[in-house]
């Protein structure tokens, strides 16, 4: 399933280092050759590519390595620390605390998820004992409460909205604001879809956040997304604190390399993943035991030196 | 001074070897765009096979060779072989007296039901009276996100405007029934009300999703829709080739023709969301070897086009 393929072809990328008998330029860059090759046909961003490509090759000097160091080992190594760096970007993501209210809000592209997305989270909690309830503060979709209602009822999750307020900001305050009140503890903001060219949809954005102060900010990515994935995330970080990310359609076909280019932009862990259109098609996402069974390697903190 | 003429008089003779650093670099300026990686290397090899052991003139730079024998090609893959003109099928149509059928498909979130109304505003300014089924009966919400634009799209264009006529009605019947069957009712109701279109949502699916994929295909053949559309977003990378591959591979799978309905055209969607990295356009063409028919720029009903060429090449030869 998910980065499945590409694991495969790294993995198969690096054995040709353990094949070789000899190490030396050629080797090393015909394996680098195939690593790349895996990424950029899973959409990982061209620029982050060429970066691991140098940054790889930068750790091992073939004229003047000193002999007995073993090289398979030095370059296998970089390679797994830079695959981390484009998954783990090193900061915990927010934990909601029990018996207070966490408000969370959701933000991305238009159509990548995050109304589904939402509902699936809010389950999520409800589920594990928490008091949960979602907010629509998408004015501006055809259908968009009609959605979050219809998912909302059917999971027996409390909701707020509202058929005739225009304003998001004003839904958005009047509905975290209630649900305070009621001791929620799990308070789910719902909000349109925007892309970074449309300023007004940005701004939008900016004056929901500050009327709701959320705890996290969860940037909602679909996994089949290409290039264009990094100038957006980085545009939505800017704008809101964006502290988490959740990629959807992990369920399809894609390998969701365009999504992760949102983990470097956003400086943000993946933190779920979404692998269906169904309530329950969703699953915690945690980096380290990911990526060793992406590779198929096991443990990797013991092949990576600290 | 010389040694810079010495680089450019003189005939050359083109080798793959003194090619292949112009091509890599080439392969690598349509990946950043956007271009699936696969094509992108057909696309270079194409190039290579064509120019291999050609001759330069005394004035042709290799780069700039290269890269107008790229341009062309590109040229080639998004001219359409065949145009679709819509409202020229809708007309003659209606002189059969039967609606014309567009059936929208493709995966999850794409923008299908908003372009499907894009494309019904278009219409109605064209004067032509839209039917729109409700075939989504699964994802929440997608019956009432018709109804809305149904009324949205109804106040734009009231009767007054049209002799009387009511411009565009839904057909729906709530969630969870077949869509095949709803399609085919629909049909029949627009055929009776003599309404002149009929624009049929389905909902999202994944490809791979066999029994969804199975679903559409069904859809398809027992409806017969006059044009099949595939929508697929410009923000897709390298899975716009597997999207297109597999939704004409479920219709020619589950066809009991010999020429399958397989998808007519495509709508581009989303195009105001990627700057400068169109590659999808590249894509969506080179698999399908069908025009985009539509390109959808924004959110709001007017946000409709048709694909500018010339400008997407030298966007992406930038
Ligand atoms: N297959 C699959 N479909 C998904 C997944 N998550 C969401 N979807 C589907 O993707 C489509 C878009 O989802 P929405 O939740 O409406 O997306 P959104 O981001 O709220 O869209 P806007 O509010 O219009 O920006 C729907 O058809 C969902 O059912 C997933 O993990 N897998
Ligand atoms: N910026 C931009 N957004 C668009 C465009 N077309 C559609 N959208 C948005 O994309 C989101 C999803 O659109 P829908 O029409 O619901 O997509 P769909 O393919 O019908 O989704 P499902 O039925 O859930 O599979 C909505 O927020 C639309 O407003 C476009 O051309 N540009
Ligand atoms: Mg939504
Ligand atoms: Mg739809």
């Amino acid at each position: 399933m998910v980065l499945a393929d590409l694991g495969k072809k790294i993995t198969s990328a690096l054995r040709s280092l353990s094949n070789a008998t000899v190490i030396n330029e050629d080797v090393l860059n015909s394996m680098l050759k195939e690593v790349c090759a895996a990424l950029l046909e899973a959409d990982v961003n061209v620029r982050m590519v060429s970066t691991l490509r140098t940054n790889v090759r930068s750790v091992i000097d073939f004229e003047n390595m000193a002999a007995g160091l073993n090289k398979r080992r030095i370059i296998q190594s970089a390679v797994f620390k830079e695959l981390m760096k484009l998954v783990d970007p090193g900061v915990p993501a927010y934990q909601p605390v029990k018996g207070k209210h966490n408000v969370i809000m959701f933000v991305g592209l238009q159509g990548s998820g995050k109304t589904t997305t939402c509902t699936k989270l809010a389950y999520h909690y409800m589920k594990r004992g928490w008091k949960t309830c979602l907010v629509c503060a998408d004015t501006f979709r055809a259908g968009a409460y009609d959605q979050l209602k219809q998912n909302a009822t059917k999971a027996r999750i409390p909701f707020y909205g509202s058929y005739t307020e225009i304003d998001p900001v004003v839904i958005a305050q009047e509905g975290v604001d209630m649900f305070k009140k009621e001791g929620f503890e799990i308070i789910i903001v719902d909000t349109s879809g925007r892309h970074k060219q449309e300023d007004s949809l940005f701004e939008e954005m900016l004056q929901v956040s500050n009327a709701v102060t959320p705890d996290e900010v969860i940037f909602v990515m679909d996994a089949s997304i290409g290039q264009a994935c990094e100038a957006q995330a980085r545009a939505f970080k800017e704008k809101v604190d964006v502290g988490a990310v959740i990629i959807t359609k992990l369920d399809g076909h894609a390998k969701g390399g365009g999504a992760l280019s949102a983990v470097a932009a956003t400086k943000s862990p993946i933190i779920f993943i979404g692998t269906g259109e169904h309530i329950d098609d969703f699953e915690v996402f945690k980096v380290r035991p990911f990526i060793s069974k992406l590779l198929g390697m096991g443990d990797i903190d013991g092949i990576i030196e600290k | 001074l010389f040694s810079i003429f010495s680089g450019l008089v003189g005939s050359k003779t083109l080798t793959r070897a003194t090619m292949q650093p112009h091509l890599e670099k080439l392969k690598e300026l349509m990946m950043s765009k956007n271009v699936a990686a696969d094509i992108s290397e057909k696309l270079c090899e194409s190039v290579a096979v064509k120019l291999d052991g050609k001759v330069l003139g005394t004035f042709e730079g290799l780069a700039s060779t290269i890269k107008t024998t790229l341009s062309d090609a590109l040229v080639q893959i998004l001219s359409p072989k065949r145009r679709i003109d819509i409202l020229r099928d809708v007309f003659e149509a209606k002189r059969a007296a039967r609606p014309y059928v567009m059936a929208f498909c493709g995966v999850n979130g794409v923008g299908k039901s908003t372009n499907l109304a894009k494309i019904c505003f278009w219409l109605i300014e064209n004067n032509v009276r839209v039917l729109i089924a409700a075939c989504d009966t699964f994802r929440a919400g997608a019956v009432e996100q018709l109804r809305t634009h149904t009324k949205h799209l109804n106040a734009l264009h009231p009767p007054e405007k049209h002799d009387g006529r009511q411009m565009v009605q839904l057909y729906e019947k709530g969630y969870g029934k077949d869509a095949a069957g709803i399609a085919m009712e629909a049909i029949h109701y627009a055929q009776e009300a003599r309404i002149d279109v009929v624009l049929v949502d389905t909902a999202g699916r994944m490809q791979d999703n066999e029994p969804l994929m199975r679903a559409l295909a069904k859809l398809i053949v027992v409806n017969e829709p006059d044009l099949v559309l595939f929508v697929g977003e410009a923000l897709v990378g390298n899975e716009a080739v597997d999207q297109l591959v597999k939704f004409n591979q479920a219709l020619a799978d589950n066809s009991t023709t010999e020429n399958p309905h397989l998808i007519d055209g495509i709508v581009l969607t989303k195009f105001d969301t990627i700057d400068d990295k169109v590659g999808a356009a590249i894509s969506m063409s080179y698999i399908t070897g069908q025009p985009i028919v539509f390109v959808g720029t924004g959110q709001t009903y007017s946000d409709l086009r048709n694909l500018d060429a010339k400008a997407v090449i030298s966007t992406l030869m930038k």
